[in-house]
């Protein structure tokens, strides 16, 4: 029996009845059961990405074109916030991971945004093309499926600790997660590495829970401002269903824009906290 | 143990985490990361490299025109400065030979002037006395002649000497 603060927690919808799993296109086939609404949308995703990525990057010339030139200004913007926390060193090996988790959150969370998305699919009919709700919905945010953003974040943790054992080595990650700081001796060191090894425990414990911190903010997130922009589109008739939810696309672009901005960052961060070689101050992961 | 691998299992079924849609977004996402890191970053960092280095050559040589600028300024400022010291040179020189030759010529047109002056002075003189001897001897005559119509007589060679030398003696007076 379960203690009652880890009693199953009941996840169905508040407010509007959005699942909080994506839902397979082919129900009867167990080949094709991976085969999702959000892995569609971030297939188009990624095409719209490349695709314009494709544009900016061709005929590239020193005086840039408009596609040129704006991907120039993200990519120049994103490298100086990159190497600004990562460091000059460490900076060209992970910017393209770091920019390419950015923009595909951004554009993804932002594509979910898109009418259609999330409210065109299948539920009880009430009448030619028309349903009372959409249990099943044809497209679906990929960013609002656990399935990408653990997907993201586990790529990001097997990256990250490439790179930590690659800069610091075993050894040199072993010291400074459980090492001892201060340069303390005698009686008082031996408490303080007492001290510094529990520290080192629960860092490891911090550090564990980093695919799952960082993945189910994310998810939380998109997953929350679907609720919201459902419920809001489902008051006051017509009208309301149109005006309601106005205000809250604007939050929708920002919190997009943020988690976007949380995840990379983060991602960012913890590179820089375990790759350099000083002694710096354990991460808050309380975000 | 179980208990927490229950927990995990029924968060992952409430969630729809399953291997295959993990994989299948991971496999995504690779995809994504690695022709955009081939690309795309890679040349568009490449542009922005070259087109910082371009700048920081067009700084440099903006630099160095800067430089060659002062420098022939400089050049420039003291080639000014030696003509225009040589100018002043020339011109004072100019202006002592110039008063030397006008003194020189002043005191040649004085000396000519003065030559002139002693020369007309000569001539006149010797005019004078040519008209006074010529004065003389008509007067001479003019008195022998009229002697001669009142006395009657007709003077010799002596007389008339002596009458010429006593009126020119008079007319010298």
């Amino acid at each position: 029996m379960l203690p009652s603060f880890l009693q199953p927690i009941s996840f169905s919808p508040l407010l509007a009845n959005v699942h909080s799993y994506a839902s397979e296109l082919q129900k009867e086939s167990s080949n094709l059961g991976f085969l999702t609404n959000s892995l569609v949308v971030a297939a188009v995703v990624v095409g719209i990405i490349l695709w314009f990525a494709g544009k900016a990057t061709k005929n590239m010339t020193l005086i840039p074109h408009k596609a040129q030139n704006f991907f120039e200004f993200v990519v120049e913007f994103l490298y100086g916030q990159v190497e600004g926390i990562v460091g000059a060193k460490i900076a060209p090996r992970v910017f393209p991971l770091l920019a390419t988790i950015f923009i595909y959150i951004l554009v993804s969370n932002w594509f979910g945004l898109l009418p259609g998305i999330g409210t065109i699919g299948w539920g009880e009919g009430t009448g030619f093309m028309s349903v009372k709700e959409v249990h099943d919905p044809l497209l679906r945010p990929p960013t609002a499926d656990l399935n990408m953003t653990f997907g993201l974040s586990v790529s990001m943790f097997l990256v990250w600790l490439y790179i930590t054992i690659k800069e610091v080595g075993v050894w040199g990650f072993l010291v400074h997660t459980f090492g001892p700081k201060g340069g303390l001796k005698g009686l008082m060191g031996a408490m303080v590495a007492a001290v510094f090894l529990f520290v080192g425990v629960i860092e490891v414990f911090s550090i564990v829970f980093r695919p799952v911190t960082l993945s189910f903010r994310l998810f939380g997130n998109v997953l929350a401002g679907e609720n919201v922009l459902h419920t809001m589109s489902g008051m006051g008739g017509f009208v309301g269903s149109v005006l309601a939810p106005f205000p809250f696309y604007f939050m929708e672009l920002l919190v997009g824009l943020l988690q976007a901005i949380v995840f990379t960052l983060l991602s960012a961060v913890y590179i820089q906290l375990s790759t350099t070689h000083d002694d710096h101050g354990h991460e808050e992961d309380h975000h | 143990m179980d208990q927490i691998k229950g927990i995990a299992y029924q968060i992952a079924g409430d969630f729809g985490l399953a291997w295959g849609k993990f994989f299948a977004q991971v496999i995504i996402f690779i995809l994504v990361y690695t022709i955009l890191k081939k690309y795309a970053f890679g040349p568009i960092l490449g542009m922005l490299e070259q087109r910082r280095q371009r700048i920081a050559d067009g700084e440099a040589k903006l630099e160095k025109i800067a430089r060659d600028a002062a420098e022939a300024k400089q050049n420039s400022q003291a080639i000014i400065d030696k003509a225009e010291a040589d100018a002043a040179r020339l011109v004072k020189e100019a202006d002592d030979a110039a008063k030397a030759i006008q003194e020189r010529r002043q005191q040649d047109a004085v000396a000519s002037a003065n030559t002139i002056i002693a020369k007309a002075r000569e001539a006149a003189q010797l005019e004078q006395e040519q008209l006074m001897s010529q004065l003389k001897r008509e007067f001479g005559r003019m008195v022998s002649d009229a002697t001669s119509r009142v006395t009657g007589k007709v003077l010799n060679t002596d007389d008339q000497t002596r009458i010429n030398q006593e009126t020119a003696t008079q007319v010298s007076a």
